[in-house]
């Protein structure tokens, strides 16, 4: 049994058994003289060795067979620790619980070459976040992800019970799935900046939704209802409801996004994506409490448009976005339209306004990887060793913002004619340089174009358009 | 538009849309020899379940030493109904995790086990020793090998040992002459598997061993499959009663919902038709119709209970199973 072994593979020993047997058996019955010789009694003695032998072989075999049983067995219960480009994660043998650690950290240098905003320019720590995720038994997902650039604050933290693929109930902070370019991830995106449309939808709230994928991924659908904010906001991470959801209405957001041919491997619609989303809430003011505005930035992050400080909405607002994208191969397009129509006042004007925007964006990636929504994979990581550099992909953008002209009307209009502009019209061109999986650098030029009621300013971001060089370096994974 | 109407409704979707689930998946965690009785059973049930209620329950099914059986179960394994070998590890489930409550043998018929076994030898018919295994103590005899599981992982190793031990403590009229007869047993053990099929497999498939102490459903089920002109089951004179026990996890069926199915699945093990399975695996049912119809296949011989011999399996498992019990001083022994 158990007594002592020495460790032999399993191969040597099936040849030491067979070459022992085949010794003892020569010498037992192949020497005509030892034949002769021997009794009968010999003879049952020495085959009784044989089998004893034999035996004795096949219980050091078996035990043998039995430890490495055991360690495999105690290997699977081991939790898995994968460490690799792009993935750090813990996850339990089964695969059902797992902690992954993910961070992103992008630097930026910001050139204006415009005559108006030369003094903006310097070096941004852009974003420097730290994400934990992983899952509960399979089925409970999590998310927390703290910002550590500028304002220190929690910018996701939610929990995702996937039942099915179908139905998931999503509770917490996250993002409004309302715009396309907003739900992308950002360190994905074409240009290190979105572009000026999404100052249009709103960003992360606090909410609960219901989604999920039908028809085998054909149909991704959200239902969800949140506080509310308006364009371009995040919710407060306050915890007093009356101060975050003041008029005690939730918004009610819905997105339904098709890709019908997400299946058929070799169709050229194979990466043809397009929906629908809205989301329509109460933004009334309740007491004191003002449901404040955001301003509206430029691609070069400089503000275009803001309301005035006294301008808050009180009434309802609406956000309606089609939205489609187009992968294939290397050539990936992305296009969505926004219209956001809000009730808001000023003392006493009141106005029900639309701003509206568009956005199409185009990439292509030079070493012909393929360009996906959720972003492109080198081939190569960069590597002066090795020669390879990685990939290459060129984008370009045009977008464009349309502020209502009822905003700059009335006695005490929402937003003043003479510091803000009424149209953006942006342009933008680009090279991001995949170096390897977890990072990237991004070189664009942004060009925006500015309209206004009346007068250009004559001084400040809006006196010139706006003309910038913004290159970045990033970690993501 | 009172959007609080919106999130009610969309709340109460979400809740409760998970309780439209069509399909029933359970978790049988048992022992190692009853892979072909429940893969039988299970088919048998979910026609039943259908019948009766329109649901599809679909069983899956674990397999192992009792003993670890249990404490996977304890240490997480989300099992719906256990079906193990012996009571003591179905009790660990209560002592060690609290997973169900003490009473839990009196919940179902005849101590919460449907169907019994006994122990028996396969003798290997081209082993010198063939002729020479007649009883327990033949065992012992010097140079003979024994094919039995590690009774520290599996349910039915306790078995064949504690057989072994009242056999010495009657032969040899004490229970330290019991313990020197059972060490002797035991040098002639080469190999120890954590459960009984691997023990199967190392005596049918590896050719080690002149006997297996085996259940007697699985010495049926080798001679069936490998042919009576290979083995033969010797019956010893006496052996013990092996009654298998089943219960229903209750941490487990409460929190996933699944206790009005998995209780009905231990209890259909009482119907005629699970019975008849029962009988046709070569289990010993416990039906007095099934009982009578396999009466012919059953050997005669004489079973004492755990309760008689060792007064339960409580008291059993301290003396010889626990860390420094009999077991252990003979197996560090050796």
């Amino acid at each position: 049994m158990h007594t002592k072994q020495t460790y032999l593979p399993m191969r040597n020993l099936k040849s030491f058994r067979a070459a022992s047997l085949l010794v003892a058996l020569t010498a037992s019955t192949l020497s005509p003289l030892a034949a002769q010789s021997a009794t009968t009694s010999e003879l049952e003695s020495l085959r009784e060795q044989i089998r004893l032998l034999d035996q004795k072989l096949r219980s050091l075999e078996r035990n043998l067979e039995l430890k490495e049983e055991t360690a495999v067995a105690d290997a699977k219960k081991l939790p898995k620790l994968t460490a690799s480009d792009g993935r750090i994660e813990i996850a339990s043998a089964d695969g059902a619980n797992s902690l992954r650690l993910r961070g992103l950290v992008q630097a930026d240098a910001r050139l204006y070459l415009d005559d108006a905003n030369a003094a903006q320019d310097g070096f941004v720590l852009r974003r420097a976040r730290l994400i934990f995720e992983g899952k509960f038994a399979d089925i409970f997902q999590y998310v927390i992800q703290p910002e550590f650039a500028g304002t220190v604050q929690i910018l996701d933290a939610n929990i995702n019970a996937a039942f099915t693929p179908a139905l998931q109930l999503r509770v917490g902070r996250f993002k409004t799935p309302i715009g396309l370019e907003q739900l992308q991830s950002d360190p994905v995106a074409f240009f290190n900046e979105r572009s000026v449309v999404t100052n249009l939808t709103p960003n992360r709230d606090v909410g609960i939704q219901l989604h999920g994928d039908l028809f085998t991924n054909r149909l991704n659908y959200a239902i969800g209802a949140f506080n509310g904010v308006l364009d371009g906001g995040n919710s407060s991470a306050s915890t007093n409801t009356s101060f975050i959801n003041p008029e005690g209405d939730f918004t009610a957001v819905a997105r339904l996004f098709a890709t019908p041919w997400v299946n058929d491997k070799e169709s050229a619609l194979k990466g043809l994506g397009f929906g629908i989303a809205a989301g329509t809430g109460n933004y009334r003011n309740v007491g004191a409490n003002l449901n404040t505005l955001n301003p509206y930035r430029t691609d070069g992050q400089q503000t275009f448009f803001a309301y005035s400080a006294t301008t808050a909405a009180d009434g309802d607002a609406t956000t309606i976005s089609p939205q489609a994208y187009y992968y294939n191969g290397p050539l990936g397009i992305l296009a969505e339209y926004v219209s956001s129509s809000a009730e808001l006042t000023n003392a006493a004007n009141s106005q029900e306004i639309t701003n509206k925007g568009f956005n199409l964006s185009v990439g292509y990636v030079l070493t012909g990887e393929d360009s996906t929504y959720k972003g492109v994979t080198p081939a190569t990581s960069f590597s002066l060793s090795k020669g390879t550099w990685g990939a290459f992909e060129v984008v370009a953008r045009y977008a464009e913002v349309d502020i209502d002209d009822d905003v700059f009307d009335g006695a005490t209009p929402l937003a003043s004619a003479a510091t803000n502009a009424t149209k953006v019209s942006t342009y933008g061109l680009g090279l991001n340089w995949y170096l390897s999986k977890a990072v990237r650098a991004n070189f664009d030029v942004f060009k925006n174009k500015f309209d206004f009621e009346g007068a250009r300013p004559l001084t400040g971001a809006l006196s010139d358009d706006e003309l910038a060089f913004i290159s970045r370096l990033q970690v993501s994974f | 538009m009172k959007h609080k109407a919106l999130f009610a409704l969309l709340a109460a979707v979400a809740f409760t849309g998970s309780a439209f689930a069509k399909n029933i998946e359970l978790l049988n965690v048992s022992y190692d020899p009853t892979r072909e009785l429940y893969a039988e059973y299970n088919a048998a049930f979910a026609s039943h379940w259908k019948a009766k209620t329109g649901d599809t329950v679909t069983v899956k099914q674990s397999h192992g030493g009792s003993g670890k059986q249990a404490r996977s179960v304890i240490d997480g394994l989300k099992a719906d109904v256990v079906t193990l070998a012996l009571a003591n590890d179905v009790s660990a489930l209560h002592k060690n995790g609290n997973l169900l409550p003490a009473n839990w043998q009196e919940r179902l018929p005849l101590g919460s086990a449907p169907y019994t076994s006994t122990i028996v030898f396969l003798v290997r018919k081209n082993s010198p020793f063939a002729a020479k295994v007649k009883d327990w103590e033949d065992l012992a005899q010097s140079g003979i090998s024994v094919i039995t599981p590690n009774p520290k992982t599996s349910g039915g190793a306790q078995w064949n040992y504690l057989a072994a031990w009242e056999y010495g403590r009657r032969k040899y009229g004490s229970d330290d002459k019991a313990k020197e007869f059972v060490s002797k047993l035991y040098k002639n053990v080469p190999v120890l598997d954590s459960g009984a099929r691997g023990s199967t497999t190392t005596f049918v498939q590896r050719g080690i061993g002149d006997v297996f102490i085996s259940w007697e459903n699985e010495a049926f089920l080798a001679v069936k499959e490998f042919g009576a002109d290979k083995f033969t089951i010797v019956v010893p004179s006496i052996s013990i009663l092996a009654q298998p026990t089943v219960s229903v996890v209750d941490k487990v069926v409460d929190k996933k919902g699944t206790r009005e199915v998995a209780t009905e699945y231990l209890k259909y093990l009482y119907s005629d038709e699970a019975q008849e399975i029962i009988g046709k695996n070569y289990y010993r049912p416990t039906s007095e119709a099934a009982k009578a119809k396999y009466a012919s296949v059953f050997p005669k011989v004489e079973l004492f209970t755990i309760d008689e011999a060792f007064g339960g399996w409580t008291k059993a498992a301290k003396e010889h199973f626990s860390d420094g019990g009999t077991f252990d001083q003979i197996y560090l022994k050796k």
